[in-house]
């Protein structure tokens, strides 16, 4: 593997998670100002993936059409395309850009309505899936429903009028032992992700250069 | 097409309904709530009371920076929470510094701000008492940097005005200069960006709103690294009622007080199903 593709990285990793580490445990305001900067150009980067993003979409649709080539998946190479273009072209066409009342209403009335709409589908798959397969096999899977089944009912005004006894046990859930084992995980969670970060700075994390 | 096989038991019967009748009657189920809403009493959970607490202890002319990502698709979630919250953080002459961090954050925050809580209507002038900046694809290292350097990451307000030239900003470039973080998000595992860079490096107040389905990822940390937290329209509701200020919240709890009947009697026909075919005989 050439330099370029393994040791580069791996150094530029290295430089800026060293110079994180000295901003964070250093009083120097040179490391500050080198973090800020740093954390400014991620912005950059983010923003700019979105024409990345736009390059993969376009590659897969083709790639998509190219094996199924029926008039169907054309309708369906197409109308992706169709709606950035729509929404690229109103938010930069009229007056206020994307603050424009005809970019507002294609928003509120196509965009939001459309998201709304999936995660509405979900509901009903959800619904589907408990009846289906959420089934108290073990001592783990009744835990699970005890405890997912009483906070949903505190969360609920309609069941604490006719349970106030589910306010104080809700809350206890919450509270108590979701709060012990969600504070081991994130525990566990950040001993990983410790050696994750020391084995990238020490150069020994391949995964983070190597296609 | 259904064989001639050996009649099945009540069990079997009961745990293989056709699912699209479950939909029918959540969809029943939800509907009935909206078209009659019930205006059940609402009980203040800890979380809701320590994060208004957290507002409302701040002195007068305390900054407060709102790290706004909402996303249109799951406004009915989190509208009530920060309708609510902005309305007290004018009420009690506090100064708002909204950045936007989600794509339609901008549009909700312009909608909600200018037709809905107008902060006009508290006495407030733009500029002086709040400002608006725009949507920037900030993530984990855009709070940090933000912390860090606001200018670098927003040169002007959404209107194109330099920072420099907005009154209340020209001694704010910093967390030196915020009072508290108000951390907006529908990512349930993102609750730990404001906790990495601004709770842990700086010592920052942080109150969070998130979905319903989050909130058990927020618990964790409170009360020690997050003073408070409203997840999902519920807690938004609750808010409502604590701070005086009715909204959309108790609708949209309403309509989910019948919803999730339906999902809970799924779950107990689906258990019922279950343990009657493994103990039940033939039924």
């Amino acid at each position: 593997m050439s330099f370029a593709r393994r040791e580069l990285p791996t150094i530029i990793l290295t430089a800026c998670g060293v110079l994180m580490l000295l901003a964070f445990f250093t009083p120097f305001e040179a490391f500050t100002t080198i973090k800020g900067t740093l954390t400014s150009w991620t912005i950059v980067v983010a923003a700019t993936s979105t024409w990345l993003g736009f390059a993969y979409m376009s590659y897969a649709q083709y790639r998509m059409y190219q094996r199924n080539p029926t008039r169907i998946q054309l309708i369906y190479f197409i109308t992706p395309f169709a709606f950035f273009s729509l929404f690229l072209i109103v938010g930069i066409s009229f007056p206020g850009n994307v603050s424009s009342p005809q970019y507002l209403w294609l928003l509120s009335s196509i965009y939001q309505q459309v998201g709304a709409t999936i995660y509405a589908v979900m509901f009903f798959t959800l619904a589907s899936s408990a009846y289906r397969t959420f089934t108290v096999a073990s001592i783990e899977s009744i835990a699970l429903l005890l405890g997912g089944v009483i906070y949903t009912l505190r969360q609920i005004p309609l069941f604490p009028v006719f349970a106030p006894w589910l306010v104080p046990v809700g809350e206890w859930i919450l509270l108590v032992p979701n709060v012990g084992g969600g504070r081991g995980a994130v525990i566990c969670a950040a001993m990983a992700a410790l050696v994750v970060g020391i084995r990238t700075l020490w150069g020994k994390e391949m995964t983070m250069v190597e296609a | 097409m259904q064989g001639k096989g050996p009649p099945r038991s009540l069990w079997e019967r009961l745990g293989e309904i056709d699912y699209r009748w479950l939909y029918a009657l959540s969809l029943v189920l939800m509907v009935i709530p909206i078209l009659r809403p019930f205006g059940l009493p609402t009980v203040v959970s800890e979380p809701t009371k320590g994060y208004y607490k957290a507002i409302v202890d701040l002195p007068p002319g305390s900054v407060v920076a709102v790290s706004f990502g909402s996303s249109l698709a799951l406004l009915d979630e989190q509208e009530a929470q920060f309708i609510a919250t902005w309305k007290v953080y004018f009420q009690h002459d506090l100064k708002v510094i909204f950045y936007c961090t989600y794509a339609d954050s901008m549009i909700i925050l312009n909608e909600e701000l200018d037709k809905i809580v107008k902060p006009e209507s508290y006495g407030k002038a733009y500029g002086v008492d709040y400002v608006r900046l725009p949507y920037a694809p900030l993530g984990e290292s855009g709070e940090a940097a933000f912390a860090t350097n606001i200018r670098g990451v927003y040169p002007t307000d959404i209107y194109g005005t330099p920072l420099d030239e907005i009154p209340m900003m020209k001694d704010i470039n910093d967390h030196r200069g915020i009072d508290l973080i108000h951390f907006q998000y529908t990512s349930c595992t993102d609750v730990e960006f404001v906790i990495r860079q601004w709770v842990v490096p700086y010592g920052k107040k942080a109150i969070i709103t998130t979905l319903g389905c989050c909130g058990p990822m927020a618990a964790p940390y409170y009360p020690t690294q997050i003073k408070g937290f409203l997840s999902g329209s519920g807690m938004g509701t609750e808010l409502e009622v604590l701070s005086g200020n009715p909204g959309p919240g108790a609708v949209m709890s309403d309509a989910k007080n019948l919803g999730i009947l339906g999902l809970l009697l799924f779950l107990l026909l689906g258990n019922i199903s279950y343990i009657g075919k493994k103990f039940g005989g033939k039924g």
